[in-house]
């Protein structure tokens, strides 16, 4: 079995034990070399006026969202190298993806980025209708975006929420997971559940959409600005705040396009990419709403353009409810063979409960081909790459999870940052160690 | 919908696909494109050609988003056309599915393919949005794996899918000198698949442990449980695991 | 219970000794703040306005093994996290106990591949599973509710039939539970 001492197979765990200080009956003298420099057997030597330190950010720590190790080199106070550690919880969601059939995998796509399954849930939704070749109609697309949306702002405050513990505004998670109860009771009144909630289905929703839900979400978005009010008057004028902030991370615009990132942490630098501007999916080109670029590209950059993302959200889940609280439309194409039938259909005629039973048990048959579909999820850019064989199974089911690219970004901002940094840049990163891992 | 054994390496379309992804066009031609996507050309072609002369490729102003380019014929592609202008033997394939075109291209040039279409003023794929991998096992002998490469121009908000045939044990140049953020999505193609990228500065595994000696997961080969049961702790026993008529195949 | 079992005879006096240790390693256990995926969300939407599970039990989040005496196993345990998962349950001090949140954690859940242990009772004992995935903060408010009548049945035989009679108990309750659904 593979280590089962608990000691990671790694370099430096070498350099700790030839310390000669940790050894009992060393003769420590002026050839002993000074505490702090490390030695391999003439290897590696370090000058005597350096000193660098190894510490280990374990997998087991309180501020680093989930299991993440990262290795720090130190020279006193200030890092000279970050390398994140990740693979702790890779479950291997992609090779389940190809004994699944395609309606099947949707609970698993919940479980990558958990704090906003259902976005996750509209990405690989989307991509199979995409290579289906059908289209939600207008009222399932509206309910899709006023749910991304919600999605968005629950995760944002989960962000909000653990970043601001980790600096040291304890109180903030309790008013950000308070906020984040209603969305939860929101999505339980919509689909049953809170977390996981496996919302959306291939063509549609094959059930009516609950009679109070949308004043529910009025009601949520009715109080929302005046407790987001609160938060930025705890945080955003904050001294203390401001100093831990400002500053830290930075990164140019350059090296954010060369990382690759998407979301807040490429819009905070300055460029321009939001995927429902730039490449509109569902309803977005109807809506109205703004994308907040920011410009230094630091911590505290990120920290507002995210705020002013949540605002934007409550926005167009306004516009959205606007047009779709009226409509009783179908809100699914219930007569294509990709689509699941309406849940009533199901329970009540033969032939509804026939097609039922063989889409569930047998599938169906996607063309031949691939696609690449890419949302914008409140992390970034989600995509999700798709080859299908004309079989019930996807071929190939990639997920391109916006925090996994987003981390390598770690390293290049917390060189040369102060240790007490590191926990804040690994919060600005956002990253849900599901969605890192898969 | 379409029916038949993929798995018999058929040639299987459908309607509105020219091609599969894998399709049995073989990569020995060097230097040629091959014929398949020429056959399909529409009546409409040489009327196509006509509204080819009015469209000047190198002003700025052109809005090249997605509408702009469907059109029957692939070469109209502005992506295919800087490449086959500047790398005139590296197109393999190119491939149309809905909206989206891949272009399949020798492995030794996937950098200069890539560099090219970054480094172009018009087309400008500055932004690498994801790079993975598919083993083709079920679908074609040879090669065995595709090297998928997903490009997005900023400018132009346009995407591509560039793909390169590598075999097990061929090495496919790294993308980590043009962009950085290849750097974790290489590390993951070589821990799911095994394939190694030449001038990647630090390619080991990364979401799997560093000792693990069962192989390469991602594989077609390779069992959804694994090829090693993990015991309990401090004891030989391990807790057999179920095997029912909904497992599924490969588990 | 083994802190005053040998220093006075048993009487009156030191049962009620007992009884007192043993409520208030019930009523303020310490836990492990060890979250490792979506279950790790909903234990701290647990702790968080709505439920505030610990806060009104006397419990607290620790960071540190050496302080805990709860170890709430929420998530997926993978090959490569297990180690990790085994050193942090020995560097815990006796008494402890273990919480298997979710499904994951009691049996793989729905992940049955290369990387995942099937379970952390493969790895650690476990004294109370809570099913679901992931389970509402109330299911897991329910389970430690469970956990706190464990600790005083546990503590009841201890001051009836003696601590070694309870160990034996508590570790056939916990083998039984491990090899009972498999085999």
């Amino acid at each position: 079995m593979a280590s089962t001492t608990g000691r990671p197979a790694n370099d430096d765990i070498r350099d700790i034990e030839q310390s000669p200080y940790g050894k009992p009956g060393t003769v420590i003298d002026e050839t002993t070399p000074p505490i702090g420099t490390l030695t391999i057997e003439g290897e590696r030597t370090l000058d005597t006026g350096e000193r660098e330190m190894t510490l280990n950010m374990g997998p087991q720590h309180p501020s680093t969202h989930g299991v993440m190790r990262v290795l720090l080199k130190l020279d006193g106070e200030i890092i000279s190298e970050a390398d994140p550690v990740i693979g702790y919880l890779h479950r291997g969601t992609e090779k389940l993806g190809e004994i699944k059939r395609y309606a099947q995998i949707t609970p698993w796509t919940d479980r990558t980025d958990y704090v906003a399954a259902p976005s996750n849930n509209l990405g690989y939704v989307l991509a199979v209708e995409k290579l289906c070749g059908i289209e939600a109609p207008e009222r399932a697309q509206y309910w899709r975006v006023i749910m991304a949306e919600l999605t968005r702002i629950a995760s944002h405050l989960v962000w909000l929420g653990t970043h601001a513990l980790d600096i040291g505004a304890l109180s903030m998670s309790l008013y950000c997971f308070r906020e984040r109860e209603i969305i939860l009771d929101i999505f339980e009144s919509f689909c049953g559940a809170r977390l996981t909630t496996n919302m959306m289905e291939i063509g549609g929703f094959s059930r009516p959409i609950p009679d109070g839900l949308a004043g529910q979400v009025r009601n949520f978005i009715r109080v929302f600005p005046g407790r987001q009010a609160e938060y930025d008057a705890l945080l955003t004028a904050n001294p203390i705040w401001m100093a831990r902030t400002k500053g830290v991370g930075i990164i140019s615009p350059e090296a954010a396009i060369s990382y690759s990132l998407t979301g807040a942490m490429l819009r905070a630098s300055g460029i321009n990419y939001d995927v429902r501007k730039a490449q509109p999916y569902l309803v977005y080109d109807r809506l109205d709403f703004e994308v907040p670029l920011g410009e230094h590209g630091d911590t505290y950059d990120r920290y507002l353009v995210r705020m002013e993302e949540m605002r934007q959200s409550v926005r167009i889940i306004g516009q959205a409810l606007n047009y779709v609280e009226h409509m009783d439309t179908p809100l699914a194409n219930f007569e294509s063979p990709y689509v699941i039938p309406p849940h009533k259909g199901t329970m009540t005629t033969a032939e509804d409960m026939q097609r039922h039973f063989v889409w569930t048990i047998k599938g169906f048959n996607p063309p031949v081909g691939e696609v690449w579909q890419t949302i914008e999820h409140s992390k970034g850019e989600l995509g999700y790459y798709l080859v299908s064989d004309g079989g019930p199974m996807p071929y190939r089911f990639r997920i391109r999870t916006p925090d996994f690219v987003n981390l390598q970004a770690l390293p290049h901002m917390a060189q040369g940052a102060l240790l007490a940094d590191v926990v804040a840049l690994i919060g600005t990163i956002d990253i849900v160690l599901g969605s890192v891992d898969r | 919908m379409s029916d038949g054994d993929i798995r018999d390496n058929q040639n299987v379309t459908d309607e509105g696909t020219i091609g599969a992804p894998g399709s049995d066009q073989p990569t020995q031609d060097q230097g040629q494109s091959p014929a398949s996507y020429k056959d399909k050309r529409s009546d409409e072609a040489d009327h196509v050609e006509e509204l080819e002369q009015d469209l000047d490729l190198d002003t700025h102003d052109v809005d090249w988003s997605r509408e702009a380019y469907y059109a029957e014929d692939l070469e109209r592609h502005p992506a295919v056309r800087v490449l086959s202008a500047s790398l005139p033997g590296a197109i393999v394939d190119i491939i149309r599915f809905r909206d989206e075109t891949t272009i399949h291209v020798q492995p030794e040039l996937f950098r200069e393919v890539c560099r090219t279409l970054r480094d172009d003023e018009n087309v400008a794929f500055d932004f690498l949005t994801d790079l993975t991998a598919v083993d083709m096992l079920r679908l074609r002998t040879s090669p065995r794996f595709d090297v998928v490469a997903q490009l997005y121009s900023l400018r132009n908000r346009m995407r591509v899918r560039i793909k390169a045939g590598v075999d097990d044990g061929q090495s496919v140049p790294s993308l980590v000198p043009l962009w950085n953020g290849a750097n974790w999505m290489e590390r993951e193609a070589y821990d799911m698949f095994g394939i190694n990228f030449d001038g990647h500065p630090n390619l080991k595994r990364i979401l799997l442990p560093d000792d693990w000696d069962e192989g390469h997961p991602l594989r077609k080969d390779y069992p959804v449980r694994g090829w090693k049961e993990f015991p309990v702790y401090n004891t030989e026993r391990t807790v057999p695991r179920l095997r029912t008529r909904w497992t599924g195949r490969g588990v | 219970m083994g802190l005053i079992d040998d220093r006075f005879d048993k009487n009156v006096f030191v049962t009620s000794m007992d009884f007192l240790f043993n409520w208030g390693r019930r009523q303020s256990l310490w836990w492990l703040q060890f979250g490792l995926a979506c279950c790790a969300i909903e234990m701290i939407a647990a702790s968080m306005s709505r439920w505030d599970i610990p806060e009104r039990w006397g419990m607290l989040f620790r960071a540190s093994p050496r302080q805990a005496d709860l170890m709430i196993v929420s998530g997926t345990v993978t090959k490569k996290m297990a180690p990790i998962v085994r050193t942090l349950y020995d560097q815990m001090p006796e008494p402890k106990w273990v919480v298997s949140m979710g499904s994951c954690a009691n049996v793989g859940g729905p992940y049955d591949t290369y990387a995942v242990v099937q379970g952390v009772d493969q790895l650690i004992p476990v004294d109370v599973y809570v099913p679901g995935c992931p389970p509402t903060p109330e299911a897991l408010y329910y389970g430690i509710l469970q956990l706190q009548d464990k600790i005083i049945r546990y503590g009841t035989m201890a001051r009836k039939r003696g601590v070694d009679a309870a160990e034996e108990q508590r570790r056939a309750d916990r083998s039984e539970a491990m090899a009972g659904v498999r085999g």
